[in-house]
């Protein structure tokens, strides 16, 4: 090792000092390095990786192909699985439709929500260290707790939506909101928008402390107004950050599950329902059992959500090719 | 800038105060009604808890399973954030330091699983847990916890690990200690400030993890508190000044961390989000 150390060449991967052989040592270009404590530094997260996930998503791409019950051998369907989902399965295309629905609008009103309160409390308002801790605490919560709390915001008699809009004198608006299929999903969409707006809010403030001063000064100087300044110079420069919160919330509305099985089970007549509790439905909660049809479901999501993270990143990556 | 003037700078406040109260208002609601009980809350729904029911937390812990869902939580959280941390704390330290063929491969092929849809193993975890007599029980869901967050704390040790001078390494090194040992007495110890972070990120996401649980745990003496709390929900449903004081028993412990760690928190959880 201390030979090793010195020099670099080749020839040191090749004079056997260290264990491990020869080959792998060279392929993996390790000259000087370790090979023993790289593989034992690595080994017990390489296993959790292989166990429980690598080997867990083979499993469910082979499943999809085959119809899997319990106690029995499994079937070989072929492609089954897939055109069912694809052509004969209503209730999944309105859970897709749902999804998307929450997945772009979504992050839509929490980035531009959140801009607008960054944006505030960038301006030095006094008790910013609150502002930023209070804002932030919904997303520290169990969508367990969230949901059980906003079922009861949203609940007809007594309910704090409703009870506002009595006072407010806008009673016929008054309805049972997650019972109602026209409003029960907007209602959720909101619970969500609720819960990570101050955490979007709170990375765009830490974005925009890190912008370098010199720059906003030169474009004070150019005579570049408040609004000027945030849209042409603020903005842009934010838009990785942008981006990237784009990309987390969009999918993590991709994934929601809790909030909807905790409040409304997907219904009522599926408005609710989602991706992954229509998912979670088919496998878990139906008498069928069959678990090669929800894996067939799983796959087809999986790559649906993929293409969507590349396809954002793609639209703004030329976007801020045109800006610059 | 702009809001110097009086008059925007009072509306500015104003909408902060109002979204406010819009982001915290629904906590102080739970916790009033955890205060009171189900026919005072039928009378007046957003009336003050008085006289308080401090009581109340008593008979929620006693009087269902709520002391089991705690303690599981708290045993299965602990056991899989205390793996996570050493186990991601190796990997992140190797990949950071040591430079060898596939090493970034390998970071963003851990890396990307952070955007898999859970769906996508899932059912396939159910699957193998059964087979290897895992299902239903704390030790599987721990190692299934200790996978799912794998993947954030190498993100975060390893962006870290990244920054400490390799002057450091190399001079342990020529003084004769061992890899392990560098590990153990140098990179663990400078990167405590990242470790901490994770250990109180995942340590939060894993108590208030939902469908893992919900679909690897079956007996009622295993829940962890979050599908515990929907047993207890459906359990009283009616009994909303009962299930507020549940609610409340879950919300405490997440505070408290919030409280004392609460820049840690915000750091952590915003980790990467920020470019």
């Amino acid at each position: 090792m201390t030979g090793g150390s010195v020099a670099s060449s080749p020839a040191v991967a090749t004079s056997g000092v260290a264990a491990g052989p020869i080959g792998l040592r060279a392929w993996l270009r390790l000259s000087d390095q370790p090979f023993g404590a790289i593989l034992g530094f690595l080994l017990p997260a390489l296993l959790f990786y292989l166990a429980f996930t690598v080997y867990p998503v083979l499993l469910t791409i082979y499943d999809s192909i085959f119809r899997v019950l319990p106690n029995r051998p499994a079937t070989y369907v072929g492609l089954a699985n897939y055109t069912a989902v694809l052509t004969t399965d209503p209730t999944f295309w309105q859970a897709v439709r749902n999804t998307i629905i929450w997945a772009s609008v979504g992050p839509v009103t929490e980035i531009s929500i959140a801009l607008l309160l960054a944006l505030a409390l960038y301006a030095k308002i006094p008790g910013m260290r609150f502002f930023r801790i209070a804002w932030f605490t919904p997303v520290l919560m169990s969508y367990v707790v969230v949901g059980i709390i906003w079922m009861w915001i949203y609940n007809y008699d007594w309910g704090a939506a409703n009870t506002l809009l009595r006072f407010l004198g806008l009673g016929q608006l008054v309805r049972s909101w997650l019972g109602d299929p026209s409003t029960a999903l907007p209602s959720l969409i909101l619970v969500t928008t609720w819960m990570w707006t101050g955490f979007n809010m709170v990375v765009l403030l830490a974005a925009f402390h890190s912008l370098p001063a010199e720059v906003l000064e030169a474009a004070e100087l150019d005579h570049c107004g408040w609004m000027g300044k945030l849209w042409f110079v603020m903005i842009p420069m934010v838009q990785p950050t942008i981006l990237n919160l784009a990309i987390l919330s969009f999918v993590g509305k991709m994934k929601v599950f809790d909030l909807v099985w905790v409040t409304t089970r997907g219904g009522p007549l599926w408005s609710t329902e989602t991706v992954s509790t229509y998912v979670y439905r088919r496998a878990f909660d139906w008498n069928t059992f069959d678990l090669g049809y929800p894996s067939a479901i799983a796959c087809i999501w999986f790559v649906i959500v993929l293409a969507g993270v590349l396809v954002l990143s793609r639209i703004f990556r030329r976007h801020q090719q045109l800006e610059f | 800038m702009g809001f110097g003037r009086p008059l925007g700078r009072g509306l500015l406040i104003v909408a902060l105060a109002l979204y406010t109260a819009f982001a915290a208002s629904p906590f102080v609601w739970v916790f009033v009604l955890s205060l009171r009980t189900t026919t005072e809350i039928y009378a007046d729904p957003y009336g003050l808890p008085l006289p308080p029911h401090f009581g109340k937390f008593a008979d929620a812990w006693l009087g269902s399973s709520y002391d089991v869902y705690f303690m599981n939580s708290v045993a299965v959280v602990f056991s899989a954030v205390a793996i996570v941390t050493v186990v991601g704390a190796m990997a992140a330290h190797c990949l950071a330091r040591y430079q060898f063929r596939g090493n970034r491969a390998l970071y963003f092929l851990i890396f990307s699983t952070l955007i898999f849809p859970p769906q996508v193993t899932i059912i396939a975890l159910f699957q193998i847990l059964i087979e290897y007599q895992l299902f239903d029980t704390r030790i599987g869901l721990i190692l299934v916890y200790v996978s799912l967050q794998l993947p954030i704390t190498v993100y975060i040790l390893e962006s870290f690990f990244r920054r400490v001078p390799s002057d450091l390494f190399d001079a342990a090194r020529i003084d004769g200690y061992s890899e392990v040992v560098i590990f153990w007495r140098i990179s663990l110890p400078v990167a405590w400030p990242a470790i901490s972070t994770t250990i109180i990120v995942n340590t939060i996401l894993l108590w208030n993890e939902f469908l893992f649980a919900i679909v690897l745990i079956s007996s009622d003496s295993k829940r962890t508190l979050p599908i515990g709390i929907l047993k207890f929900m459906g359990d009283q449903s009616n009994d909303v000044g009962m299930v507020a004081t549940g609610l409340m028993i879950a919300i405490v412990p997440v505070v408290a961390i919030y409280v004392f760690f609460s820049e840690k928190l915000i750091q952590g959880m915003t980790a990467g989000a920020v470019k």
